[in-house]
């Protein structure tokens, strides 16, 4: 026994001691977190129209003043017309949602592989030391090596289905997963863990009541970072492996020169990660206020 | 949509007027290809040749190999030339103005022309007839007449996308009962059973596959449907208006560097195996036979009356039925314009005796 716990600490041993905002004003606290949730969430929708207004800016500006071909580089106007306003409009959303479609099927595959795979591995770090010196090295090197240089031998293993759509979309995800988690994991104050160990419990109890709900915020944070990625992790499946899908269409009207698909493309793909990401923004916020881990500065 | 060929647009006067000095410089940078040296003269100023090939650097593209490393080009007048590996059809790299001539395919082209108004055309052709095949192992797919293609899995380029639809299209086969998947350069995805049939060359990977001891099928595009030339020098329409004698002294460089190909194709084989495509690791043996294979599409009796690149009327019309049987309505006229490589002809006469 090194540290003596005060008996107050362990009253609440699965709460980790992340301060909590203490209202200064006579109304109850849990009105405050409310408001604290709310401004959250109009955060997260400002930053999402922030950064539509800011791509499109980008966009048209950079078209505007280097003077682009207007065969290749498609303006927003032109996207608009091809989805919305020309007469095959209807059948050309057709083929991009459907493509769409197939695409978040694809990252949603990606994305469950890739999170379950970190949260189970982040775990077994933290239990088995060894595990971690041992398979660290590995998912450093699923990191630097190029996917694309992978892809011929990832294929011949697994083929051109989904096996290879969850292979390519977990390796995207799971290693800025794997790090967060590991990182979330160890982040609970070794005091907790005495109180745990000090009442008998296992290393697994240890997992569950202390490190488990530390590591929250870090899970959240690597599943809202990961939505990106799961995308990206699609597209690349799609366009080395399976050929459908917006990674596969995108590739295809590269090469066919039909350019407004291939900007239609483009936009809806990143129209739909970036919406995906301030979803997952608010849901992180809605569950770390329930949990008492909403850090007002944020 | 009508074909907008570099169509300035509101926006970009207004960038124009803003960067007006800027502007000023590139459009003389762009005219400089406007000097009124004749095509063949020597000391003609054209700048840097950017050429998008259709294939990796392989013995495709011999012909290429000898202009540069005899000095054709740069006696043509370019001060650089950049071939750059595919595949690719080109026409994307035309449009968006990073290549200068692309080798491709007349129905790749004619696909780009027809459905995206691509301000393209074709000025010239290496083959007379395209060797492209759906090449698959006997023990395999065995595919060699179209319906086989129905219910299998093949390997198709993404540049070859446009070629494999009009196949399909020429000889009624409805694409949702073939499996199509994304390949590369690479045929091991055929012998290693990833796909049934995959696109290929009669004269290249059919060969090599061969070679390796499978036993192979072919489904050749010129005898299902789809004859039409391949590895077509395409412009833009822009190009062609605005720096003519540049694309005549490109294709007098091109005519002279065929020539030699053909003359001494074992020096041009040792070019793509050991310098041009040295990283690929290509078998010298295999790329011979392949070259000489190929050397059967280059010539014909055409090209010996009327010298090396040109169209006939007739193959005209052949590539222009071709896009018909696969929905694409076009004219000769829309894909077409030998006019430049006529008048290198009338100014070099000595160039069409190429056998000589």
């Amino acid at each position: 026994m090194t540290t003596t716990s005060p008996p107050g600490a362990a009253a609440q041993p699965t709460r980790v001691p992340e301060p909590r905002p203490r209202p200064s004003d006579p109304e109850p606290a849990q009105s405050a977190a409310r408001r604290a949730l709310l401004r959250a969430i109009g955060r997260s929708l400002l930053t999402f129209l922030g950064t539509l207004v800011t791509v499109v800016v980008i966009w048209w500006g950079a078209i505007v003043l280097l003077d682009l071909s207007s065969y290749v580089a498609k303006s927003p106007l032109d996207v608009v017309q091809f989805l919305f306003t020309e007469p095959d409009a209807a059948e050309n959303r057709a083929v991009v949602m459907d493509a769409l479609g197939i695409t978040l099927n694809h990252a949603f595959i990606g994305f469950v592989t890739g999170l379950v795979a970190a949260v189970v591995g982040a775990v077994l770090f933290v239990l088995f030391r060894p595990v971690e010196q041992t398979l660290m090295p590995v998912a450093m090197l699923l990191r630097s090596v190029p996917l694309i240089a992978m892809a011929p031998v990832i294929i011949m293993i697994f083929g051109r289905g989904v096996a290879t759509v969850a292979v390519i979309g977990g390796i995207v995800v799971v290693f800025p997963a794997l790090v967060n988690v590991v990182a979330g994991l160890k982040a609970a104050p070794p005091a907790l863990h005495d109180v745990v160990e000090v009442y008998g419990g296992s290393s697994w109890a240890m997992v569950r009541k202390v490190s488990i709900p530390a590591a929250m915020p870090s899970l959240f944070a690597s599943i809202r970072i990961s939505v990106p990625g799961a995308i990206t992790g699609a597209l690349l499946a799609e366009w080395l492996a399976t050929g459908d899908g917006l990674g596969g269409t995108i590739n295809r009207a590269a090469s066919q020169v039909q350019f407004d698909l291939l900007w239609a493309g483009v936009v809806v793909v990143t129209l739909a990660a970036l919406a995906l990401y301030a979803l997952a923004q608010v849901v992180e916020n809605l569950v770390l206020a329930q949990l008492g881990m909403l850090r007002p500065g944020r | 949509m009508t074909a907008p060929s570099r169509r300035r647009t509101l926006t970009g006067r207004v960038a124009l007027a803003a960067t007006g000095a800027l502007a000023a410089l590139a459009l003389t940078a762009c005219g400089s290809g406007d000097s009124s040296d004749a095509a063949s003269g020597g000391d003609a100023d054209y700048g840097d040749l950017t050429v998008q090939l259709s294939w990796i650097k392989n013995i495709e593209f011999l012909g290429e190999y000898m202009a540069d490393t005899n000095g054709y080009y740069t006696d043509a007048g370019f001060s650089s030339v950049n071939l750059v590996a595919g595949p690719s059809t080109g026409v994307a790299e035309l449009v968006s103005g990073s290549a200068d001539v692309a080798l491709s395919d007349a129905v790749s082209v004619g696909t780009a022309v027809a459905n995206e108004d691509a301000p393209v055309k074709i000025v010239g052709t290496t083959f007379q007839k395209n060797p492209f095949t759906i090449l698959s192992l006997t023990d395999g797919g065995n595919i060699t007449t179209p319906e086989d293609l129905v219910g299998k899995k093949i390997g198709v380029q993404d540049s070859n996308t446009s070629l494999f639809q009009a196949l399909l299209a020429a000889n009624g086969i409805d694409p949702s009962s073939v499996e199509v998947v994304p390949v590369q350069y690479d045929a091991s995805v055929l012998t290693n059973g990833e796909v049934d049939g995959y696109v290929a060359y009669l004269t290249n990977e059919s060969v090599i596959v061969e070679h390796q001891g499978f036993s192979v099928a072919n489904l050749p595009f010129a005898d299902n449907g789809l004859p039409f030339v391949a590895e077509t020098f395409t412009v833009t329409d822009d190009a062609i208006a605005n720096d003519r004698d540049r694309i005549k002294a490109f294709l007098v460089a091109e005519i002279k560097g065929w020539t030699d190909a053909l003359k001494d194709q074992d020096t041009a084989v040792g070019l793509a195996v050991d310098t041009y495509g040295a990283d690929l690791g290509l078998d010298a043996e295999t790329e011979g036979l392949s070259a000489t294979a190929q050397a059967g599409l280059i010539v014909s009796p055409e090209t010996e009356a009327n010298g090396l690149f040109t169209i006939s009327d007739e193959l005209q019309s052949e590539t222009v039925a071709s896009l018909a049987g696969a929905g694409l309505d076009v004219q000769a006229s829309d894909i077409f314009d030998l006019s430049l490589l006529q008048e290198v002809y009338e100014e070099n006469p000595d160039l069409k005796a190429y056998a000589e």
